[in-house]
C-alpha cells in the first residue's frame, strides 16, 4: 500500500467511520450503505482537505469506489 | 479539477482561509460519545444543505460539549413546508438559511421558470406571499425554541432588464419585501438574524456563491461560505456569555495625552487634536455603562490630575459611570485584582485595556483569566478593528432593568463591606438597612433563566439549560420556581436568585438554586431557605449540590449551615437549618409564587 493509498484510508475512515480500515481498499457504492451521492461529495471534500487538491464534480458520477478514486487521485497528484 | 489552474490556486487560497474544514467538523460530530442527550437542531432552508449541514452541526457541537447535537435538514425546495411540519417538542433550536430561490425558485438557477418583464409582477407577487408564510410558520414555534435565520447571502440571478451594476426598482420592491419580513420576525421572542456586514467581512460577496455546485449537486454555496453561514448561525443559537466588566487605562487610552505631564485641560478625544480614537472609545464605554457593563480604571496617575479630567464637562463618560477608580502608582496587576475584588466577579468575565504592552503584560501575568488588548493609539483601522471586538465580547441579545442598576449596587455593596470593616457592626447595619425580599413566580421573565446560565459562584451546581429544557421543568405538577428580588434603603438589586424544584411529600428537592454575586453579604440566602421551608411546611430540602472549579461560595454557605461540608447532593433539615441560622432583618413579601399541588 503506499502513501497516496493510506492516506486516502484515512479519508474514507473520517467520512464512514463505521468501515474497518482492513475493508476500505475494496470498498464500493454498492457495498456501503452510507455510500450514497451527498457522502461522495463530502468524501470529495475531505480528499481536497488532505492532500490539497481539487477534484472536479464532474467526477462524481465515475468515483464510485475506493479503487477508482485511488486512481483517479494519483494521476491528478501526477499531473 | 478545475481547467483553469490561476482560479484554482485562488479558489484554494480562500479555501484556507475559511474557518472550519469539511475534515475537521466531521472529526469533532465522529468525537461525541453516542449515547450523549441529543440537541435536535432543524436546519430550514431550500437548497441540499451539504456541507452548510455538517458545519453548523460542528459548530453547534462545540457549544453544547456534553451533548450529541444532531441537525435534521428539512425538504429539498421548500423551507416554508419544512417550518410549518416542526412539532412543538421535535427540536431543541432552528436554523434558517434563506436564498431568493425560497421566495420563488424562479430567483434561482435550478429551477426552468421563466426570466423577463412579464414575470416580474407574479415573482414579486409570489415572494411576499412566501415571506408571510414563512413569518407566519416562524411564529407559530413555540417562543422557548430559539430560531437563527440567515436572509438570503447570495446575488440575485440576472432576471432583470438593467445591467448588473444598477438596481431596477423590482429588486428594491424584492428587497423590501424582504426587510419587511425580517423587521417582522425580529420581533419574534428568541428569533436572531445573521448580521449581513459582519458576514460579508467573514465570506466576501464575490467568493460565495458556486454555480457548478449549484447545478450539480443543489449546494449553492462554496466550502468557505458554508462554513461562515454556518458559524453565524450557530452563533446566534449558542451564543458566547457576554464579559461583565472592563477596566481601563487613563493616559493615552481613555483620552489622548498624558495628564500629569500636561495638564487635564491639554489632555483630548476629539477631532480637532486628533485624538478622535479616544473619543470614540470614550463613546462606546459610555453606552456600555448605559447596558450595564462594570466600568472600572486601573490608571498609574496622581489622582487629584485625575479628578480633575473627570471634572471636564466635555468627557463623554461621567466618572460616575466607572466604579472603582483604583488610581496610585502601584502595579496595574494589584489595581485590578482589588477591581475584580470589588466586583465580586471572576477573571474571565473582564476586559483590561491599556496602551502600554509592558502593562499588559503585567495584568495578564497575574490575571491569565482576564483578557488583556492593546489600545493602538496610532492605528486607526486597529483601534476600529478594537471598537469591534469589544462590541463582540459585550453585546448581548436584551437589555433588562437589572443591568441598569448593577453598578450602583456593587457600589453599594462595596459601602456596606466598608461600614463592616470601618468597625460597625454588620449586624446593626443589616438591621438598619429597610431590606425587603421579594419571592415572585416568574416563569415568563428571560431574566430567569438568563441569572440561571451566567451566574457561576453561588450556583447549586452549574448546570446550564437551554429555554426549552428549563420550559420542561417547570411544566410538572409539583414543579416550583421562585425569583428573588431585593431592595432596601439604598435602593434596588433588581432579580437577583432563582430557586427551581419540586415537591415530594415533606421534601422539597431543589435541582437549582443561583444568586447574583450583587447580593452576597445580606443574607438574603439565609432567606430563601426560610421561606422554602415555612411556605411549603417542608421537614426537609434535598439539595442537588454539585461541586464545580467555580461555586466555592454556594459551598462555603452551605458547609455553615448543614454544619458540615457537602460533596454532592444531600438533605438539609429544617432543624439543621434553623439552629445555624442567624438574625433576619429583611421583610418578606410574595408577589406570587406558583406550586401546583401535588396530586
Amino acid at each position: 500500500m503506499n502513501d497516496i493509498a493510506d492516506r486516502l484510508i484515512d479519508c474514507f475512515q473520517t467520512v464512514f467511520p463505521e468501515i474497518p480500515a482492513a475493508e476500505i481498499p475494496n470498498a464500493t457504492q454498492a457495498s456501503v450503505a452510507a455510500w450514497d451521492s451527498a457522502a461522495t461529495i463530502t468524501l470529495l471534500n475531505v480528499i481536497e482537505d488532505e492532500f490539497e487538491v481539487q477534484l472536479d464534480l464532474d467526477l462524481l458520477p465515475e468515483l464510485t469506489s475506493f479503487g477508482s478514486v485511488h486512481e483517479h487521485l494519483c494521476q491528478q497528484m501526477q499531473s | 479539477m478545475s481547467d483553469n489552474s490561476e482560479d484554482s490556486s485562488a479558489a484554494l487560497q480562500r479555501y484556507n482561509r475559511g474557518g472550519l474544514r469539511v475534515t475537521e467538523a466531521l472529526k469533532i460530530l465522529q468525537q461525541v460519545p453516542k449515547d450523549a442527550a441529543r440537541y435536535q437542531v432543524a436546519l430550514a432552508c431550500a437548497f441540499t444543505p451539504l456541507h452548510l449541514q455538517t458545519f453548523l452541526a460542528a459548530c453547534l457541537q462545540r457549544s453544547h460539549p456534553g451533548r450529541r447535537v444532531v441537525v435534521t435538514p428539512g425538504l429539498y425546495g421548500d423551507t416554508a413546508g419544512t417550518l410549518e411540519s416542526l412539532k412543538e417538542t421535535a427540536v431543541q433550536a432552528v436554523a434558517v438559511a434563506l436564498e431568493w430561490a425560497d421566495l420563488d425558485p424562479r430567483l434561482g438557477y435550478r429551477a426552468t421558470g421563466k426570466w423577463g418583464p412579464s414575470v416580474l409582477a407574479d415573482i414579486l407577487s409570489g415572494s411576499r406571499h412566501m415571506l408571510d408564510r414563512i413569518a407566519a410558520s416562524l411564529e407559530r414555534l413555540p417562543s422557548e425554541v430559539p430560531v437563527a435565520i440567515s436572509l438570503p447571502t447570495l446575488a440575485l440571478p440576472p432576471l432583470f432588464h438593467t445591467p448588473g451594476w444598477q438596481m431596477v426598482e423590482a429588486e428594491v420592491a424584492l428587497r423590501q419585501n424582504l426587510f419587511e419580513f425580517a423587521s417582522c420576525v425580529a420581533r419574534r421572542r428568541g428569533s436572531s438574524l445573521v448580521n449581513w456586514d459582519r458576514l460579508a467581512q467573514e465570506s466576501p460577496p464575490g467568493s460565495r456563491f458556486d454555480l457548478k455546485s449549484e447545478l450539480l449537486t443543489g449546494l449553492p454555496y462554496t466550502v468557505p461560505h458554508a462554513a461562515a453561514v454556518a458559524s453565524a448561525l450557530a452563533r446566534l443559537l449558542a451564543p458566547p456569555l457576554p464579559k461583565k466588566g472592563i477596566i481601563s487605562d487613563l493616559d493615552d487610552t481613555l483620552w489622548g495625552g498624558i495628564a500629569g505631564e500636561i495638564g487635564s485641560h491639554h489632555v483630548g478625544w476629539d477631532l480637532a487634536g486628533r485624538n478622535h480614537l479616544h473619543g470614540l472609545y470614550q463613546r462606546l464605554l459610555a453606552a456600555f455603562a448605559e447596558e450595564g457593563v462594570l466600568l472600572g480604571v486601573a490608571s498609574k496617575n496622581d489622582p487629584s490630575v485625575v479628578r480633575q479630567v473627570f471634572e471636564r464637562q466635555d468627557l463623554y463618560l461621567a466618572s460616575s459611570s466607572i466604579f472603582p477608580m483604583d488610581v496610585s502608582w502601584n502595579a496595574k496587576s494589584a489595581a485590578v485584582g482589588r477591581i475584580l475584588r470589588t466586583w465580586n466577579i471572576s477573571g474571565d468575565a473582564v476586559v483590561f485595556v491599556d496602551d502600554s504592552p509592558m502593562e499588559l503584560a503585567e495584568v495578564s501575568a497575574a490575571h491569565p483569566d482576564v483578557e488583556c488588548l492593546l489600545f493602538p493609539k496610532d492605528d486607526y483601522a486597529a483601534c476600529g478593528a478594537l471598537l469591534d471586538r469589544l462590541r463582540d465580547l459585550f453585546g448581548k441579545p436584551r437589555i433588562s432593568s437589572e443591568d441598569a442598576i448593577r453598578l450602583e449596587s456593587i457600589r453599594r455593596s462595596s459601602e456596606l463591606q466598608q461600614t463592616s470593616h470601618d468597625g460597625s457592626s454588620l449586624e446593626a447595619f443589616l438591621q438598619q438597612a429597610g431590606a425587603a425580599v421579594t419571592f415572585d413566580f416568574s416563569e415568563g421573565d428571560p431574566r430567569v433563566l438568563e441569572l440561571v446560565n451566567k451566574t457561576n459562584q453561588f450556583s447549586l451546581n452549574g448546570t446550564r439549560y437551554t429555554e426549552g429544557e428549563w420550559g420542561r421543568r417547570l411544566a410538572g405538577v409539583s414543579a416550583l420556581l421562585a425569583a428573588v428580588s431585593y431592595r432596601d434603603k439604598f435602593g434596588p438589586l433588581g432579580k437577583i436568585a432563582v430557586m427551581q424544584g419540586w415537591q415530594e411529600g415533606g421534601t422539597l428537592r431543589i435541582e437549582t438554586w443561583v444568586m447574583s454575586c450583587r447580593a452576597f453579604s445580606r443574607r438574603i440566602e439565609h432567606q430563601c431557605l426560610k421561606m422554602l421551608f415555612e411556605r411549603y411546611h417542608a421537614r426537609e430540602l434535598f439539595l442537588d449540590f454539585r461541586p464545580t472549579p467555580r461555586n466555592g461560595p454556594m459551598r462555603d454557605f452551605l458547609a455553615a449551615i448543614s454544619g458540615s461540608r457537602p460533596d454532592g447532593p444531600f438533605t438539609l433539615t429544617r432543624a439543621e437549618f434553623e439552629k445555624n441560622c442567624p438574625a433576619l432583618y429583611h421583610s418578606v413579601c410574595e408577589a406570587q409564587f406558583n406550586l401546583s399541588p401535588t396530586p
